[in-house]
C-alpha cells in the first residue's frame, strides 16, 4: 500500500511541477516590487510571446484587438500608477486620453504638423492640463476625489461637443493621418501592433524604474497612510499630483495613438463608460502590480468584443460579468491566482490519495 | 427639477448616513421607477395609483437585491472597488432594463389633469405641485425615521461608530440592508412623480444619479435638510443658467458647481457632520 503510494506521488508530482513551472512563467509576480533583479525570465518569456503571436495568429481582426488592447493597456498602466501605487481614485483618465486624441487630431489635420511631434504634444497637453486640474482637485479623498475627476470628464465631453469651431463638435474630427516615423508609416493593423506594443514596453520599463525608485517608496507610502507618510518628510501634495500628472501623460500618449490608428476623434468614444472601463481594467487586473492592468486590459477587450456578439444584451452581461468579478476576484484577476491554482491541483492530487487510502 | 434632484440626493443621503457608502446606482432607482410603473399601466393594465404602489414595491426590492448580492460580500473591500461595483450594477440596471422595457422614452399621464392654473400671475402645472407636495411629506417622513425613531438612531449609529454599534447589539448589515430599501422606494416615488414632466428613458438615470449626488455634496454631505436645500439650489441654477449660456452647456453646469464647491467649500453650505469629524 505504501509503495503504491509513493508511485503515485512521483507521477503526480512531476505532472504537477510541470504546471508550476508553466504557471510561473506566465503568471504576474504578486511580489514584483520587491524583486532585486530588473529584467527576469518570465519578462523575457512575455516580450518573445508578445513578438511572436501576430505572426503565429495572422488574422487581421484579432491584430486589430491586439492595437486596441495596446492602447487600452497604456491607459491602464497610467492609472495604475495613480490608483494602485499611489492610492487614489480617478474616474478623470477618459478625459486625458481625449485630450490626447484631439492635440493629435487638431495639430496633424488643421496644421500639417508629423504625427511623431503630434505624439509628444499630446502627452504635454495631457499633461499641462492634468497639473492645472490636479492641484485644486487632489486635495480631496476617496469618493470625492473620484466625484470631482468625472466632474472634469463631463465638462470635458461638454466643451467638445459646444466648440464646434475647433473639436468638430459632436461629429468629431476625421482624417487623421497614419502614424509615421522618419518616412516610414505604420498603415497596417500588423505594423501597428508593434508600433503600440513598443511604446507599452518602453513605458513599462520607465514606470518599473519609476516604483523602484525613492519615488516610487514615498507613493506607497502616501497610499498607506498620508499622515504616516507626510511625518516622515514625504511631500504628499507634490507626490500626488506628480503621479498624476504621470498617468495624465501616458493617457495622453494613448490617445494620440488612438485618434491616428483609428483616424477619427469623437466625443463618443471618451464618456463615462469609457472611465469606469479603464479603472474596471486596473481593479481587475489587480492594483499595485505593473503587469496587472495589462492583464486587464486585454482581457476586457477581449470580453467586449466576445460579448458584442449579444447585440443589446451585451451591456448587461457585461455589467454582471463586472460584478460577478469583483465578488469573487476582489484583488484582481491575477493576484492570488497562482495560490489558488496550486490550491486546487494539490487539492486534486489529494482528493485522488485519499480516495486510494480509504479503499 | 430641483424637487427630483433633492429626492435623489435624498436617497444618497439615506444610504451613506447608514454605511458610508455611496451608491452610484441611485439614479436607476428613479428610472426603475417611472418605466415599471408605466409598463404595469400599459402592458398589466392595472389603475394608476396600483400600478405606482406595485412599482415601489418592486423597485424597493430590486434595493434589497442590489444590497444582498452586490454590497453586502463587498462590505469590507476598499473604496474604488465598491465604487465600480455600483457603477457596474448601474450599468447592469439600466442595460437589462432597456432590454426588457424597450429602448423608447416613456411619459405617464399626470395624476390630475394637464390644465395650468395661475398662481399670482404664474401658471403652475398641477404636477409641479404633486411634486414638491411629495418631496415635502417624504422629507417629513425621513425627519421622523431617523430623528424620532429608534431604527432611525440605529441606521445613524451604525455609519457614526460601526464598532459601538456592534457592541451596543445593533445588527448593522440590517440597517444598511434597509436604508437600501428606503433609498431605493424612494428613488422609485421620484420616479414616478417625474415621469409626465420629463420623458423616462432606460439611459436616464446614470446623469439624475450623479446631479443627484451633487446636490447632495452641495447642501451638505449626510444631511437631510442639506439634500433638500442643494436640489433645489441646484435646479434653480440649472434654470436659471439657460438664460445666459446656450443650452448645451447645461450639463456641464452641475459639475462646474460641484468642482468650486468641493474646493472652497467641501463640507457643503449648511456643513456636514461627517467631513469635519473624519477624513474621507
Amino acid at each position: 500500500m505504501v509503495e503504491e503510494n509513493n508511485t503515485e506521488f512521483r507521477k503526480r508530482d512531476l505532472l504537477c511541477t510541470g504546471a508550476l513551472w508553466l504557471l510561473s512563467l506566465i503568471l504576474p509576480d504578486p511580489h514584483f516590487p520587491y524583486r532585486r533583479e530588473l529584467i527576469k525570465k518570465r519578462d523575457l518569456f512575455y516580450l518573445g510571446v508578445l513578438l511572436l503571436l501576430p505572426l503565429i495568429w495572422s488574422s487581421s481582426h484579432f491584430h486589430h484587438l491586439m492595437v486596441l488592447a495596446g492602447i487600452y493597456a497604456i491607459l491602464a498602466l497610467g492609472l495604475s500608477l495613480f490608483l494602485g501605487y499611489a492610492g487614489q481614485i480617478s474616474l478623470g483618465h477618459a478625459a486625458f486620453f481625449g485630450i490626447g486624441a484631439y492635440t493629435t487630431a487638431i495639430l496633424t489635420t488643421r496644421y500639417g504638423i508629423p504625427t511623431f511631434v503630434a505624439f509628444w504634444a499630446s502627452a504635454v497637453m495631457a499633461a499641462v492640463f492634468a497639473y492645472l486640474i490636479g492641484k485644486p482637485i487632489l486635495k480631496l479623498k476617496g469618493y470625492f476625489l473620484a466625484l470631482a475627476t468625472l466632474g472634469f470628464v463631463e465638462i470635458f465631453l461638454v466643451m467638445v461637443r459646444e466648440t464646434p469651431a475647433l473639436t468638430g463638435g459632436v461629429i468629431g474630427i476625421f482624417g487623421v493621418p497614419w502614424f509615421s516615423l522618419a518616412g516610414f508609416s505604420f498603415d497596417t493593423y500588423f505594423k501597428q501592433y508593434y508600433l503600440v506594443w513598443g511604446v507599452l514596453i518602453g513605458l513599462i520599463l520607465f514606470s518599473k524604474n519609476l516604483v523602484r525608485s525613492k519615488i516610487g517608496r514615498a507613493l506607497m507610502a502616501v497610499a498607506t497612510s498620508e499622515d504616516a507618510a507626510s511625518a516622515v518628510g514625504i511631500n504628499v501634495v507634490q507626490m500626488k499630483t506628480g503621479i498624476f500628472v504621470v498617468g495624465a501623460a501616458f493617457a495622453g500618449f494613448a490617445g494620440s495613438l488612438f485618434a491616428c490608428i483609428m483616424s477619427t476623434a469623437n466625443p463618443e468614444a471618451f464618456g463615462l463608460g469609457f472611465s469606469v472601463l479603464i479603472v474596471m481594467m486596473v481593479i481587475l487586473g489587480g492594483m499595485g502590480n505593473l503587469y496587472g492592468p495589462i492583464a486587464g486590459a486585454l482581457f476586457l477587450t477581449w470580453l467586449t468584443d466576445v460579448l458584442s456578439r449579444f447585440q443589446e444584451y451585451s451591456l448587461s452581461i457585461y455589467g454582471l460579468i463586472f460584478i460577478l468579478l469583483l465578488i469573487f476576484f476582489p484583488d484582481g484577476i491575477g493576484a492570488h491566482l497562482n495560490i489558488r491554482l496550486i490550491y486546487l491541483i494539490s487539492y486534486f492530487g489529494r482528493k485522488k490519495r485519499r480516495g486510494k487510502k480509504e479503499i | 427639477m430641483g424637487a427630483i434632484y433633492a429626492l435623489v440626493a435624498l436617497g444618497f443621503v439615506t444610504v451613506a448616513r447608514a454605511s458610508q457608502i455611496i451608491n452610484f446606482a441611485q439614479g436607476e432607482f428613479v428610472m426603475l421607477g417611472g418605466v415599471i410603473t408605466f409598463s404595469l399601466l400599459h402592458h398589466v393594465g392595472l389603475s394608476y395609483p396600483m400600478a405606482a404602489v406595485t412599482s415601489v414595491f418592486f423597485v424597493t426590492l430590486v434595493g434589497f437585491l442590489l444590497y444582498l448580492l452586490v454590497i453586502y460580500p463587498l462590505r469590507k473591500a476598499s473604496i474604488p472597488i465598491l465604487l465600480i461595483a455600483t457603477l457596474g450594477a448601474s450599468l447592469f440596471i439600466s442595460s437589462s432594463s432597456g432590454v426588457a422595457f424597450g429602448p423608447l422614452p416613456k411619459a405617464l399621464p399626470s395624476f390630475s389633469g394637464d390644465q395650468p392654473f395661475l398662481i399670482s400671475g404664474m401658471p403652475v402645472t398641477p404636477q409641479s405641485l404633486w411634486v414638491l407636495g411629495a418631496t415635502f411629506g417624504l422629507l417629513i417622513f425621513l425627519y421622523l425615521l431617523s430623528h424620532r425613531t429608534w431604527l432611525g438612531k440605529a441606521m445613524e449609529a451604525s455609519s457614526t461608530d460601526p464598532l459601538g454599534a456592534d457592541l451596543s447589539g445593533i445588527w448593522r448589515n440590517l440597517m444598511v440592508f434597509l436604508a437600501f430599501g428606503v433609498s431605493a422606494g424612494m428613488g422609485s416615488i421620484a420616479g414616478i412623480l417625474i415621469t409626465p414632466i420629463f420623458y423616462t428613458s432606460y439611459s436616464s438615470g446614470t446623469l439624475l444619479g450623479l446631479k443627484g449626488f451633487i446636490a447632495a455634496v452641495l447642501g451638505g454631505w449626510g444631511k437631510n435638510s442639506g439634500a433638500i436645500l442643494g436640489g433645489f439650489s441646484l435646479g434653480i441654477v440649472e434654470s436659471l443658467s439657460i438664460a445666459f449660456i446656450t443650452s448645451g452647456y447645461k450639463d456641464a453646469i452641475a459639475f462646474v458647481i460641484l468642482l468650486l464647491i468641493l474646493y472652497f467649500r467641501p463640507k457643503g453650505i449648511l456643513g456636514s457632520p461627517f467631513i469635519d469629524s473624519r477624513r474621507w
